[in-house]
């Protein structure tokens, strides 16, 4: 008996691969190879990939823990699906999106002609803390900001893609990505065969090659490195994971110095020049002298030798003020203003509190709205309307008040389910997910990594699907064409 | 390279082979305290001394010979305890740190054993291995860090990494050899006279917490005499852990980091310390006539190893 025999979707909810009539056509044989395995051994097999995550150290450092405490990140052996057609649609929509914004950025630190345009009311965008006044005027080397961008994506009851999120100061995940991949193929390796899935071990080769195109200089005596903030970082695995695959030094801001507006590292032999640092530093951290006067983090001088062209930063500094989610309302207008097109990809209808009309609105529709702060990640700063308590409701009534432009709201999206397996039940139940594919943009253009992290609410009943807050993962299997 | 990585580089070859070296310490006088007609404290004391602990165990538990009596308590504290600085799971995850530091330096393969042999000595498993089957937990712990020691030999590139690695190894493991060697040559010989049978089974004992028996017999045809053993410990070119064979290892593996014609690359006194030790090891290996001449040979290359360890440190290991 199929695997996926007692599977039931939610109603009002779309589910990835099964409809109430079952299996989607696009995925009906490999559901079917899927389905064989039987709950015991995908169990054996649950336990095994989690074994061996630990076993490679693939995990992440837990924040609120003191020294030392690593995790797994949760994983579910069930691969989720994608059709050749959905993404095709998906990866002509980053595309333009990460033109438009890569545009966006060029303009907020130069002219500033979409503000002068009325597009969007320039309190938006001068008054977020993200945006940087004193990068206005500096060119990037290379000519890119957005050179690793994560667009955290989700579906609706209809099976239309949103656009949640744009993440593209440094978003993470994608080593779990290509980790996912090997156990999956180890698992499935039938099902794997018979899908024809889009590869995603290359990810680190053309990051290599993204980073290698925005040098200052050209030639073979180039150096590239990752910079860390040390092995305590949550994502530490991942910034060693990207070095070694691209063959790259892992350094830490200590490592690096600037002298004369060039950036060094430290050496066993004596300084030696950096052309191109893809950080994963927090951008408040990067340069004591332009951005945090108190921190001892940091190397001294770096974003002159970056303002004076001399070491390309991936990604840009300042880029935080496109992915602002008070800025986010404003992204297809960006797509109109600056590429003439429509926008292929829709995004998720947003009330902007600053907006007297929108503030308005959201205060008398607390109950059935997420209110979420701009300037707060990994789902913290929210209001679950449909939740709540009376009492966090007029909680956030008073600081919207208070701090109008701090806020948003968006009517809560029955985001879709995928059969995710639930181990203490031994069963396949419907979670929901959604899915941050990369995309890399490199001198020559965006390029979308076919495949990307899904992440999956694991606990009953949630809609937060970020790790630290009870989320996994699970492999995306990018079909190359839809199944015969 | 990095500074700080050579750094890291260096100590997760120190720890390994630590971790190595105190498991086979255990393990062999464990054995000896079974078989040899001796006092446990004769057994046990000379182990904690190597260790570096005697101070700490005089201070935790009385200076007399009950405190170095118990061997349990000598194995129990070098093997677990995570203040000691030696013991086993400390160094396990010393190693480990040090390795989780420069993963994009270690083979996936090395960084894989060292993270399982980590994961090991935190679990279950190990406590219970180590209540029930001694000998088979020590036989784990040394062929996991061995594993990773062979590892990083035939999966990464032979290349300043590894080099700085080697390098930890060496001054790690003639740091061991040394110290080993002058406690167990002065308890051998400063007792008295023993009965001839005590004796060998005390020099095979030494060899053994040294992986030497085998080497040993080969070199000497099954003779056991004390000027052979410390002879043998302190002058054979091709035992990989007598002082001679580590002190220039570790020479040649900083000659390759830091070549001596290049004159203008920071490593210039580190290395000069090495060549002279390494003189001063092969003028008197063979001219070893008492004691004394050993002890102070011995503890020459202790403070040695320790003064390099300082200048590398400040020329290129990035100390401040």
């Amino acid at each position: 008996m199929s695997l996926f025999a007692d599977y039931r979707p939610l109603p009002g909810t779309f589910d990835e691969v099964l409809d109430e009539d079952g299996a989607r056509p696009a995925f009906r044989r490999v559901l079917e190879q899927l389905g064989r395995m039987s709950s015991d051994e995908l169990a054996r097999h649950q336990q095994l990939a989690e074994l061996a995550l630990l076993n490679q150290g693939v995990t992440f450092s837990v924040y609120s823990d003191n020294r030392g405490t690593e995790k797994i990140f949760p994983f579910c052996v069930m691969p989720r699906l994608v059709s050749a057609a959905d993404f095709a649609h998906i990866e002509k929509g980053l595309e333009q999106r990460l033109r438009a914004l890569g545009a966006f950025l060029d303009d907020i630190y130069d002219g500033q002609r979409i503000l002068a345009a009325g597009i969007i009311p320039p309190e938006m965008v001068l008054g977020s803390s993200t945006y940087r006044p004193m990068l206005r005027g500096v060119k990037p080397p290379g000519g890119v900001r957005i050179h690793i961008a994560g667009v955290d994506l989700i579906r609706d009851p209809d099976g239309t893609w949103r656009v949640l999120e744009d993440n593209l100061r440094t978003p993470s995940g994608v080593s779990y990505v290509v980790e996912n991949r090997v156990i999956s193929k180890r698992i499935f390796p039938r099902a794997f065969d018979l899908a024809r899935v889009h590869r995603v071990d290359h990810y680190p080769t053309r990051l290599a090659e993204t980073l290698r195109s925005v040098s200052p200089v050209t030639g073979d005596d180039f150096t590239a490195v990752v910079l860390t903030p040390g092995p305590y970082n949550s994502a530490y695995f991942e910034h060693s994971f990207l070095a070694r695959t691209m063959g790259l030094e892992l350094v830490q801001a200590p490592d690096l110095f600037v002298d004369g507006d060039m950036a060094y590292v430290r050496t066993t032999r004596g300084p030696r020049r950096v052309h191109v640092i893809y950080r994963r530093t927090d951008e408040d951290f990067l340069d004591p002298d332009v951005f945090r006067p108190d921190s001892v983090l940091g190397v001294r001088g770096l974003m002159r030798a970056y303002a004076a062209g001399n070491v390309a930063l991936a990604n840009a500094p300042g880029n935080g003020v496109a992915d602002d989610k008070a800025v986010y309302p404003f992204v297809p207008d960006m797509v109109k203003f600056y590429l003439g097109e429509e926008p292929k990809l829709a995004q998720v209808q947003t009330y902007v509190c600053a907006r007297d009309d929108d503030r308005q609105y959201v205060l008398e529709h607390l109950g059935e709205l997420v209110v979420k702060a701009v300037d707060e990640a990994g789902g913290y700063g929210m209001l679950m309307g449909p939740q709540a308590s009376a009492a966090e409701i007029e909680e956030f009534r008073a600081k919207i008040n208070a701090t109008p432009r701090r806020y948003i709201a968006q009517h809560r999206i029955e985001l879709s389910t995928c059969p995710t397996w639930i181990g203490d039940r031994k069963v396949l139940a419907p979670r929901r997910v959604d899915l941050r594919p990369y995309v890399l943009t490199s001198r020559a253009g965006p390029w979308v990594l076919p495949g990307g992290l899904t992440r999956v609410a694991l606990v009953d009943g949630s809609y937060v699907v970020n790790s630290s807050q009870g989320g996994g993962s699970t492999d995306t299997w990018v079909l190359k064409g839809d199944a015969p | 390279m990095i500074s700080r990585v050579a750094d890291h580089c260096f100590w997760f070859g120190r720890y390994v082979e630590r971790a190595e070296s105190t498991a086979r310490l255990l393990a062999t006088t464990h054995n000896l305290a079974l078989d040899a007609e001796l006092e446990p404290a004769a057994c046990w004391r000379p182990v904690v001394v190597v260790a570096g602990e005697e101070a700490a165990f005089v201070t935790r538990w009385g200076d007399d010979d009950a405190t170095f009596a118990d061997g349990e308590r000598v194995e129990q504290t070098l093997t677990w305890d995570d203040e000691t600085g030696v013991s086993i799971r400390r160094s396990v995850a010393s190693a480990r740190w040090n390795a989780r530091s420069i993963r994009e330096v270690v083979s996936m393969e090395a960084w894989e054993s060292t993270n399982e042999i980590h994961l090991y000595m935190r679990g279950e498993t190990a406590r219970a291995d180590f209540a029930d089957r001694r000998q088979d937990f020590y036989r784990r712990v040394r062929s996991s860090t061995q594993l990773v020691l062979g590892q990083l030999r035939s999966t990464m590139l032979h290349d300043e990494p590894l080099d700085f690695i080697w390098l930890g190894v060496m001054v790690e493991r003639v740091s061991q050899t040394a110290r080993i060697l002058d406690v167990h040559h002065h308890a051998i010989t400063a007792g008295g006279r023993r009965h001839e049978v005590v004796a060998t089974s005390l020099w095979l004992s030494l060899l053994r917490s040294l992986s030497g028996y085998e080497p040993f017999m080969k070199r000497n045809q099954g003779r056991v005499a004390s000027d052979q053993v410390v002879r043998f410990l302190i002058g054979e070119d091709r035992f990989p852990r007598s002082v001679a064979y580590c002190v220039r290892s570790a020479y040649e593996r900083l000659c390759a980091i830091r070549p001596p014609a290049a004159a203008d690359l920071p490593g210039g006194q580190s290395l000069e310390r090495l060549r002279i030790l390494d003189e001063l090891v092969r003028a008197q290996r063979s001219e070893l006539h008492d004691g004394e001449d050993v002890h102070e040979l011995l503890t020459t290359v202790v403070d040695e190893i320790h003064a390099l360890c300082e200048s590398l440190g400040k020329e290129l290991l990035g100390h401040a």
